[in-house]
């Protein structure tokens, strides 16, 4: 039971990784990609804007099953990695906030949060990573080096994930810029492969902690673990939903949005 | 553990749980109104002033809703952040509660949310009116989550110590049918939706002041579906909240003792609880938990003499088209359902103090092992941050909200 725990904890955070992971490599390619208010805002339209915060609730649902599964270390872990938790959720909050206030707001500024948050939440991804891999059973934060390191590796993965999953929503210019960027040399291979690396990359960084050793008890794994593993094909299935939903044209008898 | 990081622990919790809980309070309520107005629209045939109404206050919850999560997401890491002790010694027997809300509820909740908003122009009405009802019942179901953890916190139910001195769920009903929770979510869902009520009706009586009435009687309509919601719902708020008073004399002793100013009730808790867990001050922080209390009290009554006159003038077609002194009165209304709401929760959750699990846990030992200057640096980050993220939160809701209905349009382009 305490697998299984640790098998949902990993499925959330890889999803988390492979989807939410090419918006924010896209959000950090924002000034490269699309340049002007409006050619920005096709960006974010066809890789986030419609799914708004859609591909997030993946991580916000691997911190609840951490809580929930196992309480004692999910405490110890963020207490001990508070620095570096500090900077991600201040990047995870900046980036957020730019997005929304996107849609009720042209002020300039806004691109920039998403542009900055987005760089502050890949870096800290990277420290955050490098304090697991380097930290076994007990992480704190990386030493400032290793920690820079691999944030600048990690920060090249998202880049290169964002790019080859926008490469095929993309359209007009910011299309052809995101090709010149990736070469022309981007199918379903290198999506596939980019995506694959972004679901390894915390699975094995997170494989050395002490998780079935820090489990909940059996009461409380027996009470949450079914409901939980009964949601996951649901919540797939709304997702799936929602992108089906999301790349098909509305129709234009009705006005539009809200 | 150092005093100085158990104050800003607690101060940078106070600040992220209160924030939260006002922008959700507005969002839950509003998601409940705008379901009711959805499903009229919906039957009526779609099109049509009910519909206007849907995409209007749609468009301010959907604004509202975008802060609430982000404030959300630090709240949730910010519990194993600061409060490690807490997760290490009762996670075991409450935190199902908080995998449960992500999973079942918030997960779901955000990608109907999605679903409506692209819905409007690409699905059959009563399917899209079915994605806004998800949208509203989970929203229901997360707070109810939410609350099991804070019952729990108040009135710990369904566990069992362990061996090693912790504590471990034993009976996951007893948990979920804590009548400390039960009786908060009525309590506050109410509260929600009479805030939401009051800023629908104040919203709608400043553009009746402002004379800016559509021909179809947009702001008329929404005025009186403000009023006539906020009633019954500070009539729910009320008696939850009376029904809990009477039970936290038995629960929690020490916060009705301090609201009622009682000392020689008081002097009995404090000498009861150090009979029973060693010496040490029992007693919660008297200014604030009854200066809360008192506060509380004070706004639900001054909003109930103008709600019931509301009721009756919203009757009156002269009065909501023209009544100036009314319409203001309104609008001055709209702050109360929020000082009520952040006074009472202060009241609950300083009113358990020492206590951050009642009777098992005290708040000290709960905070994580970290410095100072560490939880110095987390506060001077997400302090200002707060802030700025609630100001332009509200900056940018009542500029839409004063804009009217005629600019609808949340594309991210």
């Amino acid at each position: 039971m305490e697998t299984l725990a640790a098998l949902l904890l990993a499925a959330f955070v890889a999803g988390y990784f492979v989807l939410a992971g090419a918006d924010v490599g896209l959000g950090m390619l924002l000034p490269l990609l699309g340049r002007g208010r409006a050619e920005r805002g096709s960006v974010l339209a066809a890789g986030i804007g419609p799914l708004f915060f859609a591909n997030e609730v993946w991580l916000v649902a691997a911190a609840g099953v951490f809580a929930g599964c196992f309480p004692a270390l999910e405490g110890e872990l963020f207490g001990r990695l508070l620095p570096v938790l500090v900077p991600l959720l201040a990047g995870w909050l900046l980036r957020d906030a730019g997005l929304w206030w996107r849609r009720v707001s042209a002020a300039p500024v806004l691109d920039g949060l998403v542009v900055a948050g987005s760089w502050l939440l890949a870096g800290s991804w990277g420290w955050l990573l490098a304090s697991l891999l380097v930290g076994g059973e007990r992480p704190g934060p990386a030493p400032v080096v290793t920690g820079a390191l691999t944030a600048a590796v990690v920060a090249l993965l998202f880049l290169a994930h964002g790019l080859s999953l926008s490469t095929r929503r993309l359209v007009g210019e910011p299309l052809r810029r995101a090709r010149q960027l990736t070469g022309g040399r981007t199918d379903g291979a290198t999506r596939l492969l980019t995506s694959v690396v972004m679901a390894a990359l915390p699975v094995l960084a997170g494989a050395r902690l002490p998780l079935t050793e820090h489990a909940a008890g059996d009461t409380t794994l027996l009470f949450q673990l079914p409901l939980l593993c009964a949601a996951l094909p649901l919540l797939l299935a709304a997702q799936w939903w929602l992108r089906r939903t999301a790349s098909t044209t509305p129709h234009h008898n009705h006005p539009r949005g809200t | 553990m150092d005093a100085e990081t158990l104050d800003l622990a607690r101060w940078q919790f106070a600040l992220t749980a209160g924030g939260h809980f006002l922008l959700v309070a507005l969002t839950l309520g509003l998601a409940t109104i705008l379901a009711v107005l959805q499903t009229w629209a919906t039957v009526r045939g779609g099109g049509g002033t009910a519909e206007r109404l849907v995409r209007y206050w749609g468009r301010l919850y959907v604004i509202n809703y975008g802060v609430g999560i982000v404030t959300g997401i630090l709240m949730e890491f910010q519990l194993g952040m600061a409060w490690a002790g807490l997760g290490h010694y009762a996670g075991d027997a409450f935190g199902s509660s908080l995998a449960l809300e992500t999973v079942l509820a918030f997960f779901v909740e955000s990608t109907f949310l999605a679903l409506w908003l692209l819905g409007w122009d690409r699905f059959n009405r009563w399917v899209h009116l079915a994605t806004l009802w998800v949208v509203t019942l989970t929203a229901y179901l997360s707070a109810y989550w939410i609350l099991v953890a804070n019952g729990f916190l108040n009135h710990p139910r369904g566990h069992r110590e362990t061996a090693d001195g912790r504590l471990e769920l034993a009976d996951p009903v007893a948990l979920l049918a804590n009548p400390n929770t039960l009786l908060a979510f009525g309590h506050v869902t109410a509260g929600a939706l009479l805030t939401a009520a009051v800023f629908m009706a104040g919203v709608s009586a400043f553009h009746l002041v402002k004379n800016r009435e559509e021909p179809d009687g947009f702001f008329r309509r929404s005025l009186r579906v403000g009023v006539f919601t906020a009633l019954p719902a500070l009539f729910v708020t009320v008696t939850f909240g009376g029904v809990q008073l009477a039970a936290i004399r038995e629960w929690q002793p020490g916060k009705a003792a301090t609201l009622d100013h009682d000392t020689a009730e008081l002097a009995r808790v404090q000498a009861e609880m150090v009979a029973r867990f060693g010496p040490g001050d029992y007693l919660p922080d008297a200014a604030l938990t009854r200066g809360a209390g008192l506060t509380m009290l004070l706004a639900f009554a001054l909003l109930t003499l103008p709600l019931l006159a509301s009721g009756l003038l919203a009757l009156w077609p002269w009065a909501v088209r023209r009544l100036r002194v009314w319409h203001l009165t309104l609008m001055a209304l709209v702050p109360l359902p929020y000082v009520a709401m952040i006074a009472g929760w202060v009241f609950r959750e300083a009113g358990r103090q020492p206590w951050v699990v009642y009777g098992l846990l005290r708040t000290e030992d709960a905070v994580s092992q970290v410095s100072a200057t560490q939880m110095r640096l987390s506060l001077a980050v997400f302090g200002p941050l707060f802030f700025v993220l609630i100001a332009v939160n509200w900056w940018l809701l009542l500029r839409a909200a004063g804009r009217g209905p005629h600019r609808t349009d949340l594309r991210v382009g």
